[in-house]
């Protein structure tokens, strides 16, 4: 206890000391969050797994067109049309760019560790890529900027600190982390007002982003009761309620349509 | 025979002669209580029979005056026709008035009749339907209500008077009653206002009988006086006192001072003559004064003095004794009751002596020993606005911390949600808390920058000595600067041989050493001239005693020729702001070349490089004296120069040599001296430029307690000759600095050391006048009567300090009724000598668009390439110089201007209408009109025109000038610069409008709108193109025919 109270005393006044030399600089780095009670951890000899595939039901949507006119780089990155990225939908009828994720009780008591590879998202084309992310609570997202023109990554978030910052052309990537749950942070580029990402942060590693064949995978997790939620840019979320026993598999699908969703 | 009894003393010894003694003692006591009662202790009663016996008369006198010249009025043939007119009308509507009167009387009888019967039945309904109202019970109700409608039907009976005097009984219902009543009542008001409708030419009549009366009869009416003669024969003799409330002030002054107030109340004057020659019965001699200082609020004592409770002797009441703190002020130094509130104003109306001692405080180097609260203080505000910054800085840094600790808290995850969003806006606001801290930051160092410049010193900069002057010429100043000159602000100090060697040598070998880059002889001729026409005079003087021709703001050049280098003298008149080194006040040296070689850079300092190389810190980069630049081009200032090299009385070279000036070993003797003076409280002495005043704070001198101020041995004469007071002190002082040291035994260093200021008696007058007024705020009056002015009365206030820091007023005229300096001098006494003169600034708040006005007191040239000229008035000899000003100054100095004129600030320039085609047309044949022939006389920006022009470019007016001014200014320029060369009666007024005088060109004769307003408009639109198109037009041939009806004109009138 003892020894808390002086490493406490010494951080303040490391802070102290920090903060009166860095003054007239932006705010300085984010500092780790204390150390927490270290929770349970997932026995893997008998965790579930949970897939499925997320459906669109309406045929084909409208897509729209974006027009980069505004900015010449932008244009000549791409031959012919670009189009939003909002409701991608696969060739096989299924939905890209879905988060999916677990939400519930049940997890309550585990700890994850922070995964230590950083989620990458690049600015390529004067697009996201990829269009929507998920991340860890404090698990580094790295952003790059490929193209030949400034953008700049301003997240707008509730939960979490906001931020806007410029990124020229071979600026160095840029390394940045949500410390707290929030699905999703809309980011966007106030340049390219058609540029928007979305992020979403929770505190465990059972999330997903359907890929090209619209199928999501949640494995690892502790056998229990539990809620799982697709979000899609544009229609919303849909949840679904499993349990799942010891080293079970089970499959679940979502579906989305125009006017809200279905199951 | 019975004993005889013993000597009985009751019975044998008769007390009646000790009684009678007592009882005749007590009597005389008892007659000299009441004595006292009624006359000794009320020598107040006396004076105000002497009054009433002196007002009377002069009543009587001027009743006599009056009454003959009301008789000469009546009998006045105007008068007569006007009387004879009144009687006519009033004649005429006779009848009419009568009848209508009658018919009202009878109305007023009948409606008072009917009033008392309508009210009783009124009064009745409304309380039975009250009760209806307020009756619990429905049926109550309607039974109530029942009642009251039989009684409104039943009716009442009424009693009224008929014309004829006899009495009718009518019976009405309530509703007819009612009727009745309001008929009579409208009937009554038409009558009424009938009547005055058939008066009002009657009315009118008189009106006009008393206008004429007016205006043809000073002062009050013979009635009027008749009334105030039987007042004042009924005077009561009592007390007559003023008290306010509000702070407690009781003054009795009026109890003898009767006439002091009375002609304000009544309006007439009474003068001293007037009133049997007692000047104690005279009116108050500033009537404008009591108009912004009503007696009935300020009392008497807080201005004046005195004893305002007392009413015993006039020397109790006047506080003319040992313990009472605040006698009534002697009358040279009444104005000192006005510095005690005024204290922040620099300019004061009505208190000449007064500001005239303000003046002298700063202008004669008081300030340099004699700190005074609001005097010179830019180097106290430049420490109050560091240690603002660095509070600041704190503040900041803390809230980073807080920041820092709100983030750190937020974002972790144990922390509710709900608290991590407040934690995170908290963060937020914080960021935006000091970013806006950041904007004030900046205003800070800003403002520290400019105080920088702001500072300025009464003497010259001592460090050039070496550069500037002339070695053995030095000691001969110390040992008596009036001797040199009798003028200069340089007092005399009681220097021992010894001393002023030591410290001549010191001042001497402290001096920056180096050469001034050597400069050609100019030509002294004109040299001569440039110095007398460019304005030189309005700060300065030439020529000695009676011949002194000048100014005495700087110093008189009379004798320059033989004190100085003239190389440093043709720098300095070049740009006397320009100092040969920086002087940096972190290292508290001044910096070298070899400062800026080490850093690699070049040796330039100016206010664009103004930080330290060493260190960064803010450099003092100019010359602390108020001397603006003239911007003179360097031959004018070669011309110069050579002229006041001729200026000496004997020459430079007859001076004795004085080599003990290079003796090293006198240079620690001499500063230690110089630290004892105090010279560097007006001089800059190098290794003393953070010294601080050697005198005592004055701003509170005339509070501090006789006890506490130092007569010395001189204290029982002064008791004795009665000048034991602050006044006697202060006049002593400074006549004499020495004074208090007679008849003491000192060691030299223990001496007095205030100089000899060689002031004259008037001069004294006014520094005492404003030392006596230099007192805590309430001391002896109310502290709430300090002027604390907001908004105009403020810029004003704050605008005088710096107008009288710069000595605006040596070229222009601020102030109506007081000349600049140039306005005094021979040469403008001429037509042509006059329109040479800078612009009275009367009014400029109205004439010029502020930001305009801030540009030009930053740069008066109004161009960065062409320097060596005049902006606006590019005809003028004297030059309108640079002063270097700061924002602030500027700030001041605009808003100062524009509350003189009532502006309101910030200004919006007005959007005119644009001209239409037709109106185009139109003004550009008024412009170039030849009875307007504007170009005349305005430049137009060819050089071979503008030789002649006496009036400033119209391209200006644009961005200058204000349209209302400008309107006023075309209708009648005289009215607002007395004098000008821009002639009134270029229109006239023709029913709501002002059309041109001239015979109107075709194209305006049916033009319906203001002429005036359109050529403000015009001019407001002109364009360069445009202007040089009416310059071609003037030129061409056909302005032969146009000069030809001008001569028409001229002959026609």
């Amino acid at each position: 206890m003892l020894l808390r109270k002086l490493l406490t005393g010494t951080t303040v006044l490391c802070l102290v000391i920090l903060v009166g030399c860095s003054r007239g600089e932006e705010a300085a780095q984010p500092q780790p969050p204390p150390a927490r009670p270290e929770g349970k951890s997932v026995d893997s000899a008998t965790a579930a797994t949970i897939q499925g595939r997320v459906l669109y039901q309406d045929g084909q949507p409208r897509r729209n067109r974006i027009r980069m006119a505004a900015d010449a780089v932008c244009v000549q990155q791409h031959q012919g049309p670009v189009y939003s990225q909002e409701v991608a939908l696969n060739d096989n009828g299924t939905l890209r760019y879905v988060f999916v994720y677990v939400k519930g009780q049940a997890l309550a008591g585990y700890s994850f560790p922070t995964p230590t590879e950083p989620v990458v998202l690049d600015q390529r084309g004067c697009l996201y890529t990829p269009h929507v992310i998920g991340a860890q609570t404090n698990q580094e997202i790295k952003i790059l900027n490929s193209d030949p023109t400034t953008h700049n990554i301003h997240p707008v978030p509730q939960n979490n600190r906001e931020w806007n910052t410029s990124m020229p052309p071979n600026a160095n990537p840029l390394v940045r982390s949500f410390p707290r749950e929030e699905v999703m942070i809309p980011v966007k580029c106030n340049v390219h007002p058609w540029m928007k990402t979305y992020v979403g942060v929770v505190s465990h590693p059972f999330f997903t982003v359907t890929g090209e064949e619209g199928t999501f995978e949640i494995s690892g997790l502790p056998p229990g009761d539990y809620t799982i939620v697709a979000w899609q840019e544009k229609f919303g979320t849909v949840e679904q309620t499993v349990t799942v026993g010891a080293s079970e598999t089970k499959v679940v699908d979502f579906s989305f349509t125009p006017g809200g969703s279905t199951d | 025979m019975p004993d005889q009894p013993h000597d009985d003393p009751i019975v044998g010894r008769s007390l009646s002669g000790p009684l009678l003694v007592a009882s005749l003692i007590l009597l005389a006591t008892l007659a000299w209580a009441l004595y006292d009662e009624f006359y000794g202790l009320r020598p107040w009663k006396d004076y105000q029979q002497h009054f009433v016996h002196l007002y009377t008369q002069h009543l009587q006198e001027r009743i006599q005056e009056q009454s003959a010249a009301e008789e000469e009025l009546r009998r006045s043939p105007d008068y007569q026709r006007l009387e004879q007119a009144l009687e006519e009308a009033r004649a005429g509507v006779a009848p009419e008035v009568e009848r209508i009167d009658r018919e009202v009387n009878d109305l007023n009888r009948r409606i008072s009749a009917l009033t008392d019967v309508f009210a009783t039945a009124r009064g009745q309904v409304t309380a039975m339907i009250y009760e209806a109202e307020t009756s619990p019970a429905e049926e109550d109700k309607e039974q109530i209500l029942e009642e009251v409608e039989r009684i409104r039907r039943q009716g009442f009976d009424a009693r009224l008077p008929v014309p004829d005097g006899t009495m009718e009984t009518l019976h009405y219902t309530y509703d007819e009653l009612e009727d009745e009543y309001d008929q009579l009542r409208e009937r009554r008001a038409f009558l009424l206002a009938h009547r005055v409708e058939v008066t009002q030419h009657v009315k009118e009549l008189e009106e006009q009988r008393q206008t004429y009366r007016n205006q043809h009869i000073i002062g009050l009416a013979e009635t009027q006086l008749r009334g105030l003669l039987t007042e004042a024969r009924n005077l009561e003799l009592e007390i007559k006192q003023i008290h306010v409330q509000d702070t407690e002030l009781v003054d009795r002054c009026e109890s003898c001072h009767l006439g002091v107030l009375e002609g304000r109340r009544v309006g007439i004057e009474l003068t001293a003559a007037g009133i049997g020659g007692e000047r104690l019965f005279a009116s108050h001699p500033a009537p404008e004064l009591l108009a912004i200082h009503d007696p009935e609020r300020f009392g008497c004592s807080p201005c004046h003095g005195g004893n305002g409770r007392a009413i015993s002797s006039p020397i109790q009441a006047h506080g003319r004794y040992r313990h009472w703190l605040w006698p009534l002020s002697y009358p040279e130094n009444y104005q000192a009751g006005c510095q005690q509130c005024h204290a922040r104003d620099m300019v004061l109306e009505h208190a000449g002596v007064l500001n005239r001692g303000k003046e002298l405080y700063r202008l004669r180097g008081c300030i340099g020993c004699h700190r005074y609260e609001g005097f010179d203080n830019e180097p106290e505000r430049l420490q109050a606005v560091r240690l603002q910054m660095r509070e600041l800085e704190l503040q900041r840094a803390g809230y980073e911390l807080e920041i820092q600790r709100s983030i750190q808290r937020a974002e972790n995850p144990d922390t509710p949600l709900e608290e991590a969003r407040r934690l995170f806006a908290r963060a937020t606001n914080l960021r935006v808390t000091i970013s806006n801290l950041e904007a004030e930051q900046e205003q800070l160092q800003l403002r520290a920058r400019d105080l920088m410049r702001e500072i300025k010193l009464v003497g010259p900069n001592l460090k050039d000595v070496r550069l500037k002057l002339r070695r053995d010429w030095i000691p001969v100043w110390l040992h008596n600067p009036h001797a040199f000159r009798p003028t200069t602000k340089m007092p005399r100090f009681r220097l021992q041989e010894e001393e002023i060697r030591a410290i001549s040598a010191f001042i001497w070998q402290s001096g920056t050493s180096g050469e001034m880059p050597p400069q050609p002889r100019g030509d002294p001729g004109r040299g001569r001239e440039l110095f007398e026409t460019h304005g030189c005079l309005a700060c300065h003087a030439l020529g000695e005693g009676e011949d002194a021709v000048g100014s005495r703001f700087a110093a008189n050049l009379s004798r320059v020729g033989e004190k100085v280098n003239y190389d440093y003298l043709v720098r300095w008149i070049h740009n006397p702001r320009q100092r040969t080194r920086p002087y940096c006040p972190r290292e508290k040296r001044d910096l070298t070349p070899e400062d800026y070689a080490k850093h690699g850079l070049p040796f330039r300092f100016d206010f664009e490089h103004s930080t330290c190389p060493n260190d960064g810190a803010e450099l003092q980069v100019q010359n602390m004296t108020v001397m603006p630049s003239l911007r003179l081009t360097w031959a004018e200032a070669r011309d110069i120069a050579t002229f006041l090299l001729t200026q000496r009385s004997q020459a430079p070279e007859t001076y004795a040599g004085a080599d003990f000036m290079d003796d090293p070993g006198l240079f620690e003797r001499g500063q230690s001296l110089v630290r004892n003076y105090g010279c560097a409280g007006c001089h800059e002495i190098a290794g003393l430029e953070e010294e601080e005043r050697i005198g005592t704070d004055l701003t509170t001198e005339g509070s501090k307690p006789i006890e506490r101020i130092d007569f010395a041995l001189l204290t029982h004469q002064a008791e004795r000759e009665g000048w034991y007071n602050h006044a006697g002190f202060f006049e002593r002082k400074l006549a004499d600095p020495a004074i208090f040291d007679q008849g003491k035994v000192k060691e030299p260093l223990e001496r007095l050391r205030m100089p000899q200021p060689n002031l004259t008696d008037a001069d004294i007058t006014a520094l005492t006048t404003f030392l006596l007024g230099s007192v805590e705020s309430g001391y002896g009056f109310p502290p709430q009567y300090i002027y604390q002015p907001t908004d105009r009365g403020r810029d004003i206030q704050e605008g005088w300090w710096i107008v009288t820091k710069y000595n605006c007023m040596g070229c222009h005229q601020i102030r109506i009724g007081q000349p600049s300096m140039l306005m005094t001098l021979p040469r403008y006494q001429t037509p042509e000598g006059r329109e040479k003169l800078p612009p009275s600034l009367i009014g400029v708040g109205a004439r010029l668009d502020p930001e305009w006005l801030a540009a030009f007191l930053a740069n008066p040239a109004l161009s960065a390439a062409n320097l060596h000229r005049n902006g606006v008035r590019s005809y003028l000899e004297v030059r309108m110089p640079t002063f270097g000003f700061t924002v602030r100054e500027i700030q001041t100095l605009v808003r100062f201007f524009g509350a003189l004129s009532g502006q309101a600030q910030p200004y919006i320039r007005p959007q005119l209408e644009p001209l239409t085609n037709r109106e185009w047309v139109m003004a550009r044949e008024l412009f170039t009109h030849p009875a307007a022939p504007c170009l005349r006389c305005h430049a137009t920006g060819d050089p071979l025109h503008d030789r002649n022009a006496t009036a400033p470019n119209f391209l200006l007016v644009k961005e200058r000038l204000k349209p209302g001014w400008t309107r006023r200014w075309i209708l009648d320029p005289a009215s607002i610069i007395p004098g000008t060369a821009m002639p009134s009666g270029l229109f006239r007024r023709q029913g709501n409008r002002w059309v041109f005088s001239g015979p109107l060109p075709p194209s305006l004769r049916d033009y319906r709108g203001d002429h005036a307003e359109l050529l403000v408009r015009y001019m407001f639109y002109l364009t360069r193109q445009e202007q040089r198109r009416l310059s071609a037009r003037l030129a061409s041939p056909g302005s032969v025919e146009s000069r030809r009806i001008s001569l028409n004109l001229v002959e026609s009138h």
